[in-house]
């Protein structure tokens, strides 16, 4: 092996630096996912408006802080009851008369209210650009040769804790219980006379929270402008195909790897080249692995 | 001959009128709503081939369009080549593409497959706008404009003669998929796949055939785009938005029916003239409102009138039969 | 019952197993079926009648043995292939083409032995009067009745001009005049000189229909023989045991 490209200090400090941005993104990313997985994995709907939601989180954290000086982790708090009504307020309104339509009118009735999100946004908001700097996303954070900052950091743990939440409410609650029975076989829970339509209005209204949570803990990391959610969206489909359907931990996996392999472009290609990864993986995991890493397959042929 | 014009009673009034207005109307403004009226209409007949007609629901067919255009804008200015060339060029790499398209539409399923689209077309934009060397990159490529047929050079008047003819063939195209073998035996495999295997029918086939199809008449029209707007922005022809936009005039105007894309085209492409004239003094509110009338007409459309314009006038024609009888 | 001799083997199964995962759905399954035939396959539900049948045309690919058509090793290939060799299959949940008209639906079947169009439409006509439906002619598939519906599925099936038809469970969810007329249909066709491999769970009708039943259960062929013979095997009461009545209508 070439000595120059032997481990010494200066590589293992580039890889560390690269794995604490991995973890960092990644968990982020989870919480995104974790939503889509859901709502995808239960509903069997694919909800291509995901990344709008993400958008108007941030639009939240960014008129909260400029008009009423908020920072965006207080936000947090009403962000999460507001988009969980906003969740439910767009099922009823347009996910619900669509939950038992062939799939190419769910995927053009999300697509609709994807392209009437993004462009609400663009009428009442303008496409400027905008940030959110409150004094965390300028605080750097340098430990063991790794630099970051505070906004990251944060972000990281709300995200986790959250993902967390979401994953214990799935296992150990009857309704999550209820909504996992759900996912497995639709029709049988009918038969068991559960309220399919609650299952569906519960997932969506969560789902809908988590993404707007996490547009909220992003804001101070990523600019804000109409169109913001569209990176994102394709980044958390890549993660929920990656991870299988319906499957959260898979998500939470599948986050890393997107993570990784968008942390390592960027490093060794520049951050121009990076999205490209991810859409090559992208093609690569429907082409080869359709079902996901984790996932049976065919798996992906359920409910389809 | 008489019984098939009569059935065709809608493509000859609208054909025919586009024909007409060039003879009565010599506003350059107008002539031009309507070349993009014909062109816009064409690109979602070439979507309806594989959206509609075999059921294969791309978001990326933006993709076909912006190699059709980038192909033309290319050959044309480092190469000194007639867009015609770029055309055939396009075309060709289209069919690749279309065929490797194809291939996942065999692997993938419904809204899988329609991610896949997004992916593909998505990677070709960001190839496209970072690739300096190649395409200019972020910047885009102007289309030089140089008189004469064979550097589509063309007048207003000629350039809506051009269209029509496109539009027609187009439609023809589709005419020709209800009519012929190859045509009802997509459809069986657009309804039910399992089936029309067990029918004989090699459906694997008959999707990729489909799909490529479609992705070259896509590239063609792309390329016919580029040379009239006169600039490839790779922001724009790649884009998830224009690949939407190919849909929904197909799936406004009646997917899966000859006429629909255009009857969508008229439709959209006149509230967006008739709204970009309205509100040219608001920065972004022209193109914001447009799109949040189009999302939400998109919403309702494929809930509440799945058969799309056509099927309203389709039912219209019932009604008023019944009642005449 | 027959009408002819029966004439040389058609179809013929030599240990066909196939497995999903760790349950084996088929298990070492041999029939021969000859040309003129009209073979039943009963058994309980989960015996593996309908997974035999989608090895046969192509669905699935045997994990062991043999499927020999008219003396050709058809194993594991592609469904439309089979077909324009020769055997046709229908499926038990029928899968009408909903939005086409009934018409279409037949004119589609026919368009894989014929090159024009006009000439489907003419064959798909007369296939569409055989099967009694002339009178739905132009109606959407997704309005039909079950019973219509099941019957354009053997049109469908028949305007691909079969030497070998599997029917599956054709007469599930018909009342007993659309029974009668369907058996009718099917005997008639038999009649005509159509080889037919019939799936059925109602015993009643098989016992009246079929010259020659297989019975499988748990994936394995545990009786074959004329109709009288398998309602007397020890095996076979067994297997239906709780579903006596079932045999006591025979």
């Amino acid at each position: 092996m070439d000595p120059a490209r032997r481990l010494g200090p200066a590589q293992i400090d580039v890889f560390l630096q690269l794995g604490v941005s991995t973890v960092l993104l990644g968990g982020i990313y989870a919480l995104i996912a974790v939503g889509l997985t859901l709502i995808f994995g239960i509903m069997r709907v694919v909800n291509f408006a995901h990344g709008e939601f993400l958008m108007l989180g941030m639009y939240l954290a960014f008129w909260s802080y400029t008009v009423l000086s908020l920072d965006p982790y207080f936000v947090l708090f009403i962000a999460i009851p507001l988009f969980f009504g906003i969740g439910l307020l767009t099922y009823v309104l347009v996910m619900r008369g669509v939950i038992h339509a062939s799939h190419n009118v769910q995927i053009f009735t999300t697509v609709g209210l994807s392209t009437a999100l993004q462009n609400l946004a663009l009428v009442l908001w303008t496409g400027d650009f905008h940030t959110v700097r409150p004094w965390h996303a300028l605080t750097p954070i340098r430990l063991a040769g790794t630099a970051f900052n505070l906004s990251q950091v944060v972000a990281f743990l709300i995200a986790i804790a959250l993902t967390v939440l979401l994953f214990a409410f799935m296992r150990w609650t009857h309704t999550g219980r209820v909504m996992r029975a759900t996912a497995q076989d639709r029709e049988a829970a009918i038969l068991m006379g559960i309220d399919t339509d609650r299952v569906y209005r519960i997932t969506f209204a969560l789902g809908i929270a988590a993404v707007g949570a996490a547009g909220v803990l992003v804001s101070p990391l990523y600019a804000v402008y109409p169109t913001a959610g569209l990176q994102f969206v394709l980044i958390s489909y890549v993660v929920v195909v990656l991870g299988g359907l319906g499957d959260m931990v898979g998500a939470l996996i599948g986050s890393l790897i997107v993570a990784a392999v968008e942390v390592a472009g960027s490093y060794w290609f520049g951050t121009a080249w990076k999205e490209i990864f991810y859409f090559l993986l992208f093609i690569a995991v429907l082409v080869f692995r359709p079902a996901g890493l984790f996932g049976q397959r065919g798996a992906e042929n359920l409910g389809v | 001959m008489a019984q098939a014009l009569a059935r065709h009673w809608g493509a000859l009034v609208i054909f025919g009128v586009a024909a007409l207005v060039p003879v009565v109307v010599r506003d350059a403004y107008f002539l031009d709503s309507l070349v993009l009226i014909l062109l816009w209409g064409a690109l979602s007949a070439a979507w309806n081939v594989a959206g509609g007609y075999a059921g294969q629901v791309s978001i990326g067919h933006a993709a076909f369009f912006g190699i059709g255009a980038y192909s033309a804008a290319l050959l044309g200015t480092r190469w000194h080549q007639s867009p015609w060339l770029g055309m055939l060029a396009g075309v060709l790499v289209s069919l690749a593409a279309g065929a490797a398209l194809g291939y996942l539409s065999n692997r993938l399923k419904g809204p899988y497959f329609a991610l896949s689209t997004i992916a593909f077309s998505q990677v070709l934009l960001i190839v496209a706008s970072r690739w300096r060397g190649l395409t200019s990159g972020s910047e885009g490529i102007p289309v030089p404009f140089r008189p004469g047929f064979g550097t589509l050079g063309l007048g207003h008047v000629a350039w809506v003669y051009l269209a029509l003819a496109v539009a027609v063939l187009y439609w023809g195209i589709q005419v020709w998929l209800e009519h012929s073998r190859f045509g009802y035996r997509l459809a069986g495999v657009r309804e039910d796949e399992d089936a029309a295997e067990a029918l004989g029918i090699p459906t694997r086939r008959l999707k990729v055939i489909a799909v490529t199809l479609s992705a070259a008449l896509t590239s063609m029209c792309g390329t016919l785009w580029a040379q009239y707007v006169g600039f490839v922005d790779p922001f724009y022809v790649f884009s998830v938005d224009l690949s939407v936009r190919f849909a929904l005039n197909a799936i406004i105007g009646g997917i899966g029916t000859a006429l629909g894309p255009f009857l969508g085209s008229i439709l959209i492409t006149s509230l967006e003239t008739y709204l970009r004239a309205t509100l040219s003094g608001v920065k972004s509110g022209f193109t914001g409102i447009y799109l949040i009338v189009y999302g939400t007409g998109l919403i309702l459309v494929v809930r509440f009138i799945p058969d799309g314009l056509a099927g309203l006038v389709g039912r219209l024609r019932a009604h008023l039969a019944r009642v005449h009888a | 019952m027959s009408v002819a001799a029966p004439g040389p083997a058609l179809l013929t199964l030599e240990a066909v197993t196939k497995r999903f995962g760790g349950l084996t759905a088929v298990r070492d399954v041999s029939v021969e079926v000859r040309r003129g035939d009209l073979l039943g396959i009963i058994g309980p539900n989960g015996a593996g009648k309908t997974t035999l049948f989608n090895v046969i045309s192509g669905y699935y690919r045997p994990d062991a043995g043999r499927i020999v058509f008219e003396g050709r090793d058809v194993g594991g290939r592609a469904p439309h292939l089979i077909c324009r060799l020769g055997l046709t299959r229908t499926f038990q949940i029928v899968k009408p083409f909903g939005n086409l008209s009934v018409l279409d639906n037949v004119m589609i079947g026919a368009l894989t032995r014929l090159p024009s169009v006009a000439a489907a439409r003419a064959e798909a006509g007369r296939v569409i009067e055989t099967c009694g439906l002339a009178s739905h002619v132009a109606a959407r598939a997704r309005t039909l009745p079950i019973g219509l519906r099941k019957r354009l599925e053997v049109a469908r099936a028949l305007a691909t001009r079969p030497r070998l038809l599997l029917l599956d469970e054709v007469m599930a969810g018909l009342n007993p005049t659309e029974l009668t007329g369907i058996m009718d249909l099917i005997r008639r066709l038999h009649a005509d000189g159509l080889t037919l491999i019939v799936i059925e769970h109602i015993m009643a009708a098989m016992m009246r229909l079929a010259q020659r039943i297989v019975v499988l259960h748990h994936g394995e062929k545990i009786a074959e023989g004329r109709p009288d013979e398998i309602t007397r095997d020890r095996r076979v009461v067994d297997a239906y045991l709780g579903e006596e009545f079932v045999l006591a209508e025979a």
